[in-house]
């Protein structure tokens, strides 16, 4: 999949940042064969995984334990958010906006059973740790991605934040 | 918040603690200058002024104990201004000095406005964190993604929601609430 979409795609954000000068040399056809684009797209394929996966937990959450459906609905919807501008980077998306395709962790269980307090801790954990997945590419990211990198983390880390708030009010 | 001078209002309590004057370990600069980087710093400057400004606007307006909150988070943007100065002089650049006084965005009467704003100052200044992201320096960007996690995270205190997308323009806007409010 991933060399797949090596061939096929480059990064828009890579496009969107290069000089104009660059671009009007090599025109559109010559950028489908930038070897530079295999680590981007390699890259952003990571954060959209990260992405799915957080949203396959939001949903089988809900669906466990629909009383918490008012506090998580609004940030699986924020996760959605961040998937469709990641997905939007790829000139050629890897799957349809919105749509995850099956990953290895979206079967990971969100909590114990329905027990909503070990449910909110657990997605707060997830969200920690794709904050800091996230953060963790910045380095090597082209600008505009490491830009959106650096606030979907942040965004993320305020999800583990009112996550934790409302497991310690509930 | 626009840079442009306002009318004079509340000024910041005078009581903060001593800068700390130094570049974060790793962040001095010298002989990594670059116009770019020097401008990407002014501007975080700049957002971090207007921010320790705002603060003691948004401190005049609350109680006890949301006070105490506007005073830490305060602290915070003092030490980051602070650091900012110190990486812009390892650079050489003089940093630019705060204005006198700054334009509000909004009239700000009362705890609801002043929470308003605490979540603005913030949001713009994790605005500014993300034109120091996009340099490339790696150290840099790190250390200034960390410090735009830390804007999203006072604004959901202050707020008691997330957004998609902090510092960024959001597509949708939507926020996600929390029930019991985490402000104060």
């Amino acid at each position: 999949m991933r060399a797949d979409l090596r061939r096929r795609s480059v990064l828009a954000a890579t496009v969107l940042t290069m000089p104009l000068l660059t671009a009007a040399c090599k025109g559109v056809g010559g950028l489908g064969t930038l070897p530079k684009s295999g680590p981007d797209v390699a890259l952003l394929q990571g954060a959209i995984d990260t992405e799915q996966a957080l949203i396959a937990r939001y949903r089988l959450a809900i669906a466990r334990s629909p009383g918490l459906a008012g506090t998580l609905s609004p940030l699986l919807a924020q996760h959605r958010e961040h998937l469709a501008r990641l997905t939007s980077m790829l000139i050629e998306p890897a799957s349809p906006s919105g749509t995850p395709r099956p990953s290895p962790s979206a079967s990971a269980p969100a909590g114990s059973g329905s027990d909503p307090s070990a449910t909110l801790a657990a997605l707060e954990t997830a969200e920690t740790d794709a904050a800091s997945s996230l953060a963790g590419r910045l380095a090597l990211a082209p600008p505009a991605l490491a830009q959106l990198l650096a606030s979907i983390a942040a965004s993320e880390a305020s999800h583990a934040l009112l996550l934790r708030a409302h497991g310690a009010a509930g | 918040m626009t840079a442009s001078p306002g009318p004079a209002s509340t000024h910041p309590a005078s009581t903060g603690p001593a800068a700390t004057g130094a570049a974060p370990a790793g962040l001095a600069l010298s002989g990594a200058a670059t116009r770019g980087t020097g401008a990407a710093l002014q501007a975080a400057l700049a957002a971090e002024n207007a921010a320790i400004y705002g603060y003691g606007v948004v401190g005049g307006q609350l109680g006890t104990a949301a006070r105490n909150q506007a005073l830490r988070d305060w602290t915070q943007h003092e030490v980051a201004r602070d650091q900012l100065e110190a990486m812009l002089t390892s650079l050489g650049v003089l940093p630019a000095a705060a204005r006198p006084a700054y334009q509000l965005p909004f009239p700000v009467h009362g705890t609801g406005a002043a929470i308003s704003l605490a979540g603005y100052l913030e949001n713009r200044v994790a605005a500014a964190y993300l034109g120091i992201v996009v340099l490339d320096n790696s150290r840099l960007r790190v250390w200034a993604a960390t410090q735009a996690r830390a804007c999203a995270l006072r604004a959901t205190t202050w707020l008691g929601r997330t957004v998609a997308f902090p510092g960024l323009s959001s597509g949708s806007g939507r926020a996600a609430a929390a029930g019991p409010s985490a402000s104060p």
